[in-house]
């Protein structure tokens, strides 16, 4: 295995996958989910700093422990459901790193954001392992 | 959750508070500006009344009532005698007034006289409406539509906010329960509260039976007090009462005006219990959401 290869060599940039603001409508964040194929989106405030991660999980989860009617939850904002305190990693980071940090905390997806906290990417294990594979 | 503040009047009237921690508001008035001197005689009996009991006042009687059921029930003074009573009687009293518009273009000239600017349950999710009510400049009371849930009201203050107007109450004046029914249902001020807006209730038109007469709304005057005390306990910022000295001779909704000889007893247990609420809230905290 490459150790050399760095998060930011193999992760998706900005228009790559769903980044919504924290007031979105949940109804809204699904729609803009279902256009990318990774099941997940990052919450960011108007700074584009990351507050919080929203999953295809989160939504199974929620779907069943809050029973809430769909016209109800569509208009709750996102950030109410968000996940507050996600994993991330910075770009320099090695891939190989956050490929173990996936396995640990089983998860497919992390946010891979700057020294401050801007959201600037996301590392998804299909794409790092076709990087590592070289297909 | 504590509900950000709006505050309804400015140095020239007795200003009230609204949200927050602060004492349960009280908005009140006959329905319509049935004459200059019937508006005086209320205002200065509500008043008293309320000076009584410790409620802040908030004065309200409208000058067009557009959603009649019939074409020869009263439509009101008109726009133009209406607000200059309002602005005589704000002057002679010292209390904020408010009224509704039902037409974009009297919203700002409306605003320019009263201190809070309603919008009617039925325009509540109109965006014109909305769009002219934000340039009125005044904070506003919206009332959630009788065919509205109370999520979807959040909508409607998304559209206000957008405009500029980021002072709104929200009430809660019933639900249609199939024809010429109302209900209330009082999951509604927690689910309204969470747009950060202060809610109230709005006692008499919630127990209105709509066009259930054929060509007039009826009303069951007999559950006011129940209802009130089930909404303050549940938690509301501001109480809406439409009141009057002779209901079944008032010139709009005389089947659910309140008779203003039961106005204390309602205001007094209100107060009562909105002021039990919170001390609960100070001595063991904002309840925990339970899931």
């Amino acid at each position: 295995m490459n150790n050399e290869v760095k998060n930011q060599d193999v992760m998706l940039d900005l228009s790559g996958f769903a980044v919504v603001k924290t007031d979105t409508y949940v109804k809204e964040v699904l729609e803009v989910m279902t256009k990318f194929p990774f099941g997940i989106a990052c919450v960011v405030d108007e700074e584009g700093q990351l507050k919080g991660v929203f999953t295809d999980g989160d939504m199974r989860r929620l779907t069943l422990n809050r029973q809430k009617p769909w016209a109800a939850l569509f208009v709750d904002d996102i950030m109410v459901h968000a996940f507050p305190t996600p994993t991330t990693v910075h770009a320099d980071g090695k891939l190989v790193d956050s490929i173990h940090l996936m396995e640990d905390k089983f998860i497919r997806d992390i946010p891979v954001v700057d020294e401050a906290g801007k959201l600037i990417g996301l590392l998804h294990l299909h794409q790092a392992i076709k990087h590592l594979l070289g297909i | 959750m504590k509900t950000k503040i709006i505050t309804v009047g400015d140095d020239d009237v007795k200003s009230v508070a609204i949200g927050g921690d602060n004492p349960l508001a009280y908005i009140g008035g006959p329905c319509a500006i049935e004459s200059r001197d019937h508006c005086f005689k209320m205002a200065e009996a509500t008043k008293k009344i309320c000076d009584e009991v410790g409620v802040p006042l908030i004065f309200k009687a409208c000058y067009d009532k557009d959603c009649r059921s019939s074409p020869s029930s009263f439509h009101g003074v008109g726009i133009d005698e209406g607000l200059e009573i309002l602005a005589e009687l704000r002057r002679e009293f010292g209390l904020p007034v408010t009224s509704d518009f039902s037409v974009p273009e009297w919203a700002v000239p409306t605003a320019e006289v009263v201190d809070f600017l309603q919008v009617p349950a039925y325009l509540c999710r109109q965006t014109s409406i909305l769009r002219a009510a934000a340039a009125g400049g005044k904070p506003v009371h919206l009332k959630k539509g009788q065919f509205m849930s109370p999520w979807n009201m959040k909508n409607s203050t998304r559209k206000l906010k957008a405009f500029g107007c980021d002072e709104v109450l929200l009430s809660d004046r019933g639900t249609f329960f199939g024809y010429n029914m109302l209900i209330n249902d009082y999951r509604c001020f927690p689910i309204m509260r969470e747009t950060g807006n202060p809610v109230c209730f709005d006692g008499t038109h919630s127990i209105q039976m709509p066009t259930s007469m054929g060509d007039i709304s009826g009303g069951q005057r007999e559950f006011i007090p129940s209802l009130v005390r089930a909404a303050v306990a549940c938690g509301i910022d501001a109480l809406f009462m439409e009141v009057h000295d002779d209901p079944p001779n008032a010139l709009s909704d005389a089947n659910t005006v309140l008779d203003i000889k039961h106005l204390k007893r309602i205001l007094i247990e209100a107060k009562h219990l909105h002021e039990t609420r919170l001390e609960l809230l100070e001595k063991y905290g904002e309840e925990e959401t339970i899931l």
